[in-house]
């Protein structure tokens, strides 16, 4: 193996340790985070298949579209996505901070909490016991353990901070801290100060935690792991620090102003309206910052995506980053978003945020980890290959159909003479393309669990776990 | 400045959470603070001023019904805001008529507020009073029955129970209703 370049920039990073990690908790939050994936797929596959044939299971009042819906996004954004990336940082905060994990016995003591969270939610959310606030459907009680998990991830990661042997911190750690405390906020705003206001307040509230759940919550945990895993993955050096920090300390003061552009002529303060506009224009600039940063990285080694299958994963997720962070800004602005708001271009968008940049993420540090952790080889290179290709084009037939679609939904609804049904009838091959599209993405889900499981199962065979 | 953070794990976190306050705090808190309009619920008896009427609290029936709109889900593609644009008045509107755009006062007692992010079906603001109380049976039981091509799900369980039907139906008519929109007072019941 050539020696680490990456580790050159990676300043004060475990080079020649000694230190034996055991990640038994990284192991357990990315294999049930994987089973979540495959699960919570053949939802999202089931309500995609009910906009094509809408009678599809129709008459079981647990299985309606009202009922699934919040299941696949709750079960995708906390069950797979979220405890992937909890994974993916017990893996990497300890290594970048040069000391074992602070304890891996509350680690696993918080993998078996958010497994009881995520099979809770299953139930409560099929019953109907949803509290009406998008992304924040689960009942009080879930949130509370929610809380109660995030809390003990949080004193083993900042614990484990604390004990470093390295002074200086990587960009990956700021970004996990970041995550870390803000996701309390933004989590505890959007669950419980709701509770007790109404109306247009209350609506304020919840789309500041709908934005800041994926641009405080996903966005810093996932590029906590671009950080790593783009140099690590490559064996390059990042291009530079400064544009990391510029990146950082812009994504903490500009991204929690823009939660009212979600609700942009509606019925809200106007300035509220023109404020939230003016910063999410803003957000370019950590966007920017982030994606040169990371293109910068790959100058001269852009050869290695011919091979290399956690590194197409990543730099394909920082192309849909680039592209999901234009399409943001660009539609709260007041003449994009008459047209394309409330309309299929927004689940689009949000795929390809959720989906497109942050899944592929968390995918590659999850092919480059589990070789590791489980101190052996994975199993398929060839499935891994297709696992990419198969989300990629799936992913690309599902945004792109999705954006076009609901780019001319919206033109026509701002047609008043076309009836409203004419406007449903037309998006009909859309969602025909978006459900085959589906298809595609879940083959590459069940290549994906396929191949860790395989490797999983393989060194178990061979020395335990 | 803040490349004290690269060493400081203190001073990195007490930066981050006073940068993300700033505008957490201004954004959340302050708003409601600086327009009245978003607490005071709606009330006009002047019809120089626009549609005359009053919000009034919902009764315990509607407030069953509004359960059972959260419960199944109907918001996730049924947004309840007639923005400002021509096309929303025009869409909310009725038997010629131009709907009222939407405004805060008219929400002052929702919770959860059922705003809406995604149009699947069409926009719920001003429904009340528009169709009676047999066609929402109709169109509950199977909406394709009523609007061929409709992708709406069937919802024969609510049919079935006849006081959840007519709590659903008894919500449903309030909505848009504080203004006093339609001329000649034409809503269905």
């Amino acid at each position: 193996m050539p020696e680490d370049k990456s580790l050159q920039s990676v300043a004060a990073t475990p080079l020649r340790t000694t230190v034996v990690h055991s990640d038994a908790t990284a192991k357990w939050f990315v294999v049930s985070s994987i089973a979540y994936f495959f699960i919570v797929g053949i939802i999202a596959l089931t309500i995609a298949a009910k906009f094509v044939w809408p009678e599809l299971l129709g008459t079981v009042s647990y299985l309606t579209y009202g009922r699934l819906r919040p299941l696949h996004v709750n079960g995708m954004l906390f069950g797979w996505l979220l405890a992937c990336d909890m994974g993916l940082t017990y893996y990497l905060v300890p290594r970048l901070c040069g000391v074992k994990l602070y304890s891996e016995k509350l680690g696993l003591a918080t993998a078996i909490l958010w497994n009881i969270i995520i099979l809770s939610a299953v139930v409560s959310l099929l019953a109907g016991w949803n509290k009406g606030w998008e992304y924040a459907e689960l009942p009080v009680w879930v949130g509370v353990m929610v809380v109660i998990a995030w809390v003990m991830f949080g004193i083993n990661i900042f614990a484990t901070i604390g004990m470093r042997k390295y002074q200086q911190m990587y960009v990956s750690l700021w970004y996990v801290m970041g995550s870390i405390l803000w996701t309390a906020f933004v989590y505890l705003t959007g669950n419980f100060a709701v509770e007790f206001t109404t109306g247009v307040n209350q609506a304020n509230l919840n789309w500041m935690y709908i934005h800041n759940a994926v641009g405080l919550i996903f966005t810093p945990i996932g590029l906590a792991a671009a950080y790593y895993f783009i140099p690590k993955a490559s064996n390059t050096p990042l291009y530079s620090h400064k544009l990391s920090m510029i990146g950082f300390w812009s994504l903490a003061f500009v991204y929690v102003w823009t939660g009212a552009h979600h609700m942009l002529h509606g019925p809200i303060s106007q300035w509220l309206q023109t404020i939230a506009i003016t910063f999410s224009l803003m957000l370019l600039i950590p966007v920017w910052a982030v994606v040169y940063n990371f293109f910068a990285t790959m100058k001269g080694q852009w050869q290695q995506l011919r091979e290399n299958v956690p590194l197409k994963f990543l730099m394909s997720g920082v192309v849909f980053y680039l592209l999901t962070c234009f399409q943001g800004p660009m539609h709260s602005l007041r003449s994009v978003n008459a047209i394309v708001s409330k309309t299929d271009w927004i689940p689009g968008h949000a795929h390809m945020a959720l989906l497109g940049c942050f899944s592929f993420f968390a995918i590659a540090g999850t092919y480059y980890i589990v070789p590791r952790i489980f101190k052996t080889k994975l199993h398929s290179e060839a499935l891994a290959n297709w696992n990419f290709w198969l989300m990629m084009i799936g992913g690309l037939g599902f945004f792109v159909t999705l954006w076009l679609g609901g780019f001319w939904q919206g033109w026509q609804w701002n047609n008043p003479a076309i009836p409203f049904i004419d406007t449903v009838k037309a998006l009909k091959p859309i969602w025909t393309v978006r459900f085959f599209s589906g298809v595609l993405i879940f083959c590459g889900i069940v290549a994906f669990a396929y191949n860790i499981m395989a490797t999983a199962v393989n060194a178990n065979l061979e020395g335990g776990l | 400045m803040l490349s004290k953070a690269d060493n400081s794990a203190t001073f990195a976190v007490v930066a981050a959470l006073v940068l993300f306050f700033i505008g957490g705090i201004l954004t959340t808190v302050v708003p409601p603070l600086v327009d009245k309009s978003w607490a005071r619920p709606f009330e006009n008896n002047d019809p120089a001023k626009g549609p005359t009427g009053k919000l009034l609290p919902l009764n315990e029936q509607q407030l069953h019904g509004r359960a059972i709109y959260v419960r199944e889900g109907c918001w996730y593609c049924h947004t309840q805001q007639t923005r400002t644009l021509l096309a929303d008045t025009k869409r909310s509107g009725w038997k010629g008529v131009d709907s009222p755009i939407s405004t805060p006062d008219e929400f002052v007692y929702d919770t959860p507020h059922m705003f809406g992010t995604k149009r699947t079906g069409p926009d719920l603001s001003r429904v009340g009073g528009k169709y009676d109380t047999q066609w929402h049976r109709t169109h509950l039981r199977n909406p394709r029955d009523l609007v061929p091509g409709s992708v709406m799900p069937p919802f024969p369980w609510i049919v079935n129970d006849e006081t959840e039907f007519k709590s659903l139906v008894a919500y449903l008519q309030t909505l848009g209703r504080a203004k006093n929109w339609r001329p000649d007072n034409d809503y269905e019941r």
